[in-house]
């Protein structure tokens, strides 16, 4: 049996069913074996939208994604989803050809050192040096990329060694167990909520990666605390769950940053200070302690110093820390009281589609379990802002390194690993550009994706700051000359319709969803359309800025 | 400004070095000094370095500890008889 083989048969061990990739010169030998397996591969057309098909994937099921390239230009294209998972913590395993050992470094034909290139955004990687070992190696990759905190694992498999012919070693599984949180530290945190009579949960994504949802709800229900999410914190509880007081942070509620900003106690479950999230780092929650919850050592005090650090399986420690807070009635009704006072207002002036009165409308009618997959920019901010989610699976969106260019192939992933479910694209004029070559995907393997595509025929999210804060000096933001999508789209055989009055929504949001196959909406928008609130660079979550101020300070 | 030395066994694999020097690059920790050496079993290598940073030692050390094949991070106080016991061994192998 040759290496090659043995890599196959180990990723069939482990229970893999898509792999993402693209073939070549060095990878051969595998794509030569994946022919006798029941792995499926699934062709991209640009190996950045494997390795972000696979991220989409592993972030809709929990399960590993896996991608796969050539030595070169193939390994070289895979970094930036790596370096997606990576910031994300999404469980990956990618695979590269390489050259052959006896021409690693020589500088021979597509030999790069991808192992050295992506060391900086793997959680692991391995280079094989001999094919006995494949089925050890491919057996910790998926261990490690699954186990504490997800992170991607690199397996770099040269040539000569996918050729190689020897004995096959099976390898049997073992998952080894998380840390609970020391009794000490959960005694601790129940003595300080006690304490507390103004508490907030920030709650990340971190509860959705380690299958807590069950227990963070229970939690919840028996604390009351309310809830502020980030990003990728979104749907731990659902979006309309009365205590659910929204995303924090830059394009955060006003109610989520207000509660946040005067609480006295924070208990932050699987989340990291991100700088989007807090805003100027020494006026975030100024007058609170901080509980921390995290499997992650490294984060706890990393950016924040925690008052209780509670580190430990997730699902453990939400149990264990689960007790009644009487205390905190009117902190409690004082911000559900806030959250009913400030709604988002959809009504905007002109006959311009609005986007995101668009996105209320489609999260209302797209189904309870409909997974939207953005890009990176303002349409991702309205989804975050006006979608409703039930639970963290449903939205896929690149948080840590917002890719342009991640939402077309993410929902790819999703769609293949839930044939049937409603799986919606919003990207952007900018995004969908940057990997608009997987339409072509989209059809070859006929996925239903639904893609809506907001066109304000500029980079909106960079033209933004350029108004707010550059002066109004707009430096290359202008997308005017963009093609026209409709044509782009019905050329690579996806049905396609532009909307551009909001007369149409309605309808144009019944024959998107309509649709059986793939389908792409071309809504334009004003082009100086911005998210609000918004909190400016350097500021603090109490400085958030609302239109209206804005409009005002303009006119004075 | 803060000066420390850490010492680091982690095992001998694929750029086990290179990782470690990376995260300490990464976390913005100016190296100072570096000895390294392979156990006499081969299995390990042990690492001494001194860094320097306005940030705090346990910012490097949890890094550093949470790589795969680290199995050992201890931080030794600059001046510490024990650095300076451990820095003479390691230069002499």
């Amino acid at each position: 049996m040759k290496g090659a083989e043995f890599l196959v048969k180990a990723l069939e061990h482990e229970g893999v069913e898509l792999i993402f990739g693209y073939p070549g010169g060095a990878i051969m030998p595998v794509y030569d074996a994946l022919l006798d397996s029941k792995i499926r591969h699934i062709l991209v057309r640009h190996e950045q939208a494997a390795a972000l098909a696979a991220d989409g994937y592993a972030r809709a099921t929990g399960k590993v994604g896996v991608c796969m390239a050539t030595s070169g230009p193939g390994a070289t294209n895979l970094v930036t989803g790596i370096a997606n998972a990576y910031m994300d913590s999404v469980p990956m395993v990618a695979i590269t050809g390489q050259v052959s050992t006896a021409l690693m470094g020589t500088d021979a034909f597509q030999e790069v050192d991808i192992f050295g290139i992506t060391m900086p955004v793997v959680k692991h990687s391995f280079l094989a040096k001999t094919a006995t070992e494949l089925p050890r190696i491919v057996h910790e990759a998926f261990r490690i990329a699954r186990s504490g905190r997800p992170g991607p694992v690199l397996i770099d498999l040269p040539k000569d060694i996918a050729n190689t012919v020897a004995a096959y070693e099976f390898h049997d599984d073992t998952n080894e167990q998380i840390a609970e949180a020391s009794a000490e530290s959960i005694a601790r945190a129940i003595a300080l909520m006690r304490e507390s009579s103004k508490p907030v949960v920030y709650a990340g994504g971190g509860i959705g990666m380690a299958n807590a949802l069950d227990e963070f709800r229970a939690f919840i229900a028996t604390t009351r605390i309310p809830v502020v999410a980030t990003l990728k914190g979104l749907g731990a509880l659902p979006t309309t769950h009365e205590l659910a007081l929204g995303m924090m942070g830059m394009h955060g509620t006003k109610t989520a940053n207000h509660a946040v900003q005067t609480c006295d106690l924070l208990v932050c479950v699987g989340a990291r200070f991100d700088d989007r999230a807090t805003g100027r780092l020494n006026a975030f929650a100024p007058n609170a302690k901080v509980i921390h919850l995290d499997v992650d050592r490294a984060e706890v005090s990393k950016l924040r110093r925690a008052d209780v650090p509670v580190i430990g399986n997730l699902r453990y420690a939400l149990k264990a820390l689960a007790c009644k807070l009487p205390n905190i009635e009117p902190w409690r009704r004082e911000c559900t009281t806030a959250k009913e006072t400030h709604t988002w207002d959809y009504d905007a002036p002109g006959t311009e589609v609005y986007a995101p009165s668009f996105l209320k409308s489609l999260s209302d009618r797209a189904g309870d379990d409909a997974i939207v997959a953005c890009d990176v920019g303002q349409h991702q901010m309205w989804v975050a802002q006006h979608f409703h989610f039930n639970r963290p699976s449903q939205h896929l969106s690149s948080g840590g390194l917002g890719t342009m260019g991640f939402g077309l192939p993410a929902a790819i992933g999703a769609q293949l690993a839930f044939p049937s479910a409603c799986v919606i694209n919003v990207s952007g004029d900018g995004s969908i550009m940057m990997n608009l070559q997987e339409l072509a995907t989209l059809r070859r393997y006929d996925l239903p994706v639904k893609i809506v595509l907001f066109d304000n025929r500029a980079l909106g999210m960079v033209r933004q700051w350029q108004e707010l804060f550059h002066d109004k000096r707009y430096s290359e933001v202008d997308l005017s000359d963009n093609p026209d999508f409709c044509r782009v789209a019905e050329s690579m055989g996806i049905p396609a319709f532009r909307v551009d009055d909001r007369a149409e929504v309605s309808s144009a949001i019944d024959r998107l969803l309509a649709e059986p196959g793939p389908v792409l909406a071309h809504v334009l928008i004003h082009q100086e359309a911005n998210v609000w609130p918004i909190v400016g660079p350097g500021r603090s979550n109490s400085e958030m800025l609302h239109q209206h101020e804005v409009a005002r300070e303009v006119t004075r | 400004m803060i000066k420390f030395t850490l010492q680091v066994r982690v095992k001998q694999s694929e750029g086990a070095l290179v990782r470690i020097l990376g995260v300490t690059r990464r976390r913005r920790f100016d190296l100072l000094h570096l000895t390294a050496d392979t156990t006499e079993d081969g299995h390990f290598l042990d690492i001494q370095m001194t860094v320097q940073a306005d940030r705090a030692e346990n910012t490097l050390v949890r890094q550093i500890e949470k790589l795969e094949d680290v199995s050992q991070v201890e931080v030794v106080e600059p001046g510490d008889a024990v650095s300076e016991h451990r820095a003479a061994r390691f230069t002499a192998c």
